[in-house]
């Protein structure tokens, strides 16, 4: 087992872990976050995407021990509060969600891109998403929804 | 099992790893590759050694000769790096059509050259940037051109000890294009990337190099191409030729393979697109 200690969502957590665990192991299993779903096993869907340190990983591909000191957002963090986020409100308003699956993934990779650039075009929004496979929705109302969640975020002035 | 895995401060620490774990240890960068590599059993190391959190891996910067990266920069700097200028868009170009952003911001130029993939797409770009990889053990440093570096599919020629600590070439005076035509859009390990550097004087083309991947056991250079192209005067003419020249060459260097019949057409339009790139 190793020590490691990190910051997600806010909050340091001290853990052991195993040597080889990956980072969406660590998430799901001893911290319970399973807003961070596991699909691919391999980074190709974007199911497991969560943010550290200010950018989108897939953390599948990631060993735990290398978040060492990091600071990770999942989806459950993205507000700090148990309050819906404006992205999460207007993925809602524009249907954007079927099954679900993809969410998570997809709201934080549209959080990370509003995060840099509050004004997209519809093309950076689909760059800003071509890592997060959606088997649903054909894209399109995610693409919508990222545009409308930069209006409601403009909105709210932040 | 008996894995133990570390967080070096420094390269310096690495390298004392290194020395005494020789084979059993495993540097680990972004981890694209190794994660599922370990996951799949593939490796089996007793050490790995995390290098993505060192800053002091992580640049580009730029002399009056050269311009050298760092091995654990990753593709996202490389595509928003502005010391590469725009003669250069075709590392960036390479850099920006790695699998998807989640990818790009963890894999890194070391671990993609390491790894050694046949395609691998930062390597097309480098080779024909005639780049030399810097090689630190903790006894010694030696620099040795990428072209000589691949040994085989999946096998670099750096000993136990050693790591990759920076890759650098020469600051261009011509252009260096590239492209790469993959399966699937976001998310494709390329099946062909070509990329092509010409300096031009007067439409002659006095200086070319031409990088492969995916075309042969690793990334490599077409010489029998750039000795064709050399001194000759640039036009549509000459394109074509030098595209069925390359086919030609594809077909002896894939012969029985089942991508054969796909690639040896495929290439001549990936060539043509590099090249015009490179214009
Ligand atoms: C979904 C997906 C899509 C991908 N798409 C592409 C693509 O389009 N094009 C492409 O080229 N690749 C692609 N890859 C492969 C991979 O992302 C790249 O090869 C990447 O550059 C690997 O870098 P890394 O830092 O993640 O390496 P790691 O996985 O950390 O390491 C890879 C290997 O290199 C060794 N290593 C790493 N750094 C060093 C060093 N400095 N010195 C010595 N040894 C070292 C490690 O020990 C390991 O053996 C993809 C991977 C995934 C999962
Ligand atoms: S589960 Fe990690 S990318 Fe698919
Ligand atoms: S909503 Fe089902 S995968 Fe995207």
């Amino acid at each position: 087992m190793k020590e490691i200690k990190f910051n997600v969502n806010g909050k340091t957590h001290k853990l052991n872990i195993k040597e080889d665990e990956r980072l969406v192991d660590t998430l799901r299993n001893r911290l319970g976050l399973t807003g961070v779903k596991e699909g691919c096993s391999e980074g190709e869907c974007g199911a497991c995407t969560v943010i550290m340190d200010g950018e989108t990983v897939t953390s599948c591909t990631v060993l735990t021990f290398q978040a060492k000191d990091s600071e990770i957002i999942t989806i459950e963090g993205i507000n700090g509060e148990n309050k819906i986020h404006p992205i999460q409100k207007a993925f809602l308003d524009e249907g954007a969600v079927q099954c679900g699956f993809c969410t998570p993934g997809m709201i934080l990779s549209a959080k990370v891109l509003l995060d840099k650039n509050p004004e997209p075009t519809r093309e950076e929004a689909r760059k800003a998403i071509s890592g997060n496979l959606c088997r649903c929705t054909g894209y399109n109302k995610i693409v919508d929804a990222i545009i409308k969640a930069s209006k409601y975020l403009k909105r709210e002035g932040n | 099992m008996n894995l133990e895995v570390y967080n070096p401060k420094n390269t310096e620490e690495v390298l004392d790893l290194l020395n005494s774990y020789k084979r059993d240890a495993k540097l680990i960068a972004g981890g694209t590759d190794l994660v599922l590599d370990l996951r799949e059993k593939k490796i089996k190391p007793k050490a790995i050694i995390d290098i993505s959190n060192l800053d002091e891996l992580k640049y580009i910067k730029k002399d009056d000769n050269y311009i050298e990266i760092g091995a654990c920069t990753t593709f996202t700097d490389i595509e928003k790096s502005e010391i590469l200028t725009d003669n250069l868009k075709g590392l960036k170009k390479a850099a920006s059509e790695v699998g998807s952003p989640q990818i790009r911001n963890r894999g890194t130029i070391g671990g993609n050259i390491c790894n050694a993939s046949p395609a691998a797409d930062i390597v097309p770009p480098l080779l024909s940037l005639d780049a030399t990889v810097v090689i630190k053990s903790k006894e010694n440093i030696r620099e040795v051109s990428l072209e000589k570096i691949f040994l085989n599919k999946g096998k670099i020629d750096i000993k136990e000890d050693e790591m990759v600590s920076s890759v650098k070439f020469k600051n261009i005076k011509g252009k260096l294009g590239f492209y790469k035509l993959g399966l699937r859009k976001a998310l494709a390990i390329s099946k062909i990337a070509t990329a092509i550097y010409i300096e031009k004087e007067d439409n002659i083309c006095k200086e070319i190099r031409i990088g492969n991947g995916a075309l042969g056991r690793h990334g490599l250079r077409e010489r029998k191409v750039e000795d064709y192209l050399i001194n000759k005067e640039i036009n549509e003419a000459i394109i074509e030729a030098s595209a069925t020249l390359l086919s030609g060459e594809i077909e002896k260097r894939l012969k029985g393979r089942s991508s054969l019949e796909f690639k040896k057409e495929a290439v001549k339009g990936t060539f043509k697109k590099a090249f015009k790139d490179a214009l």
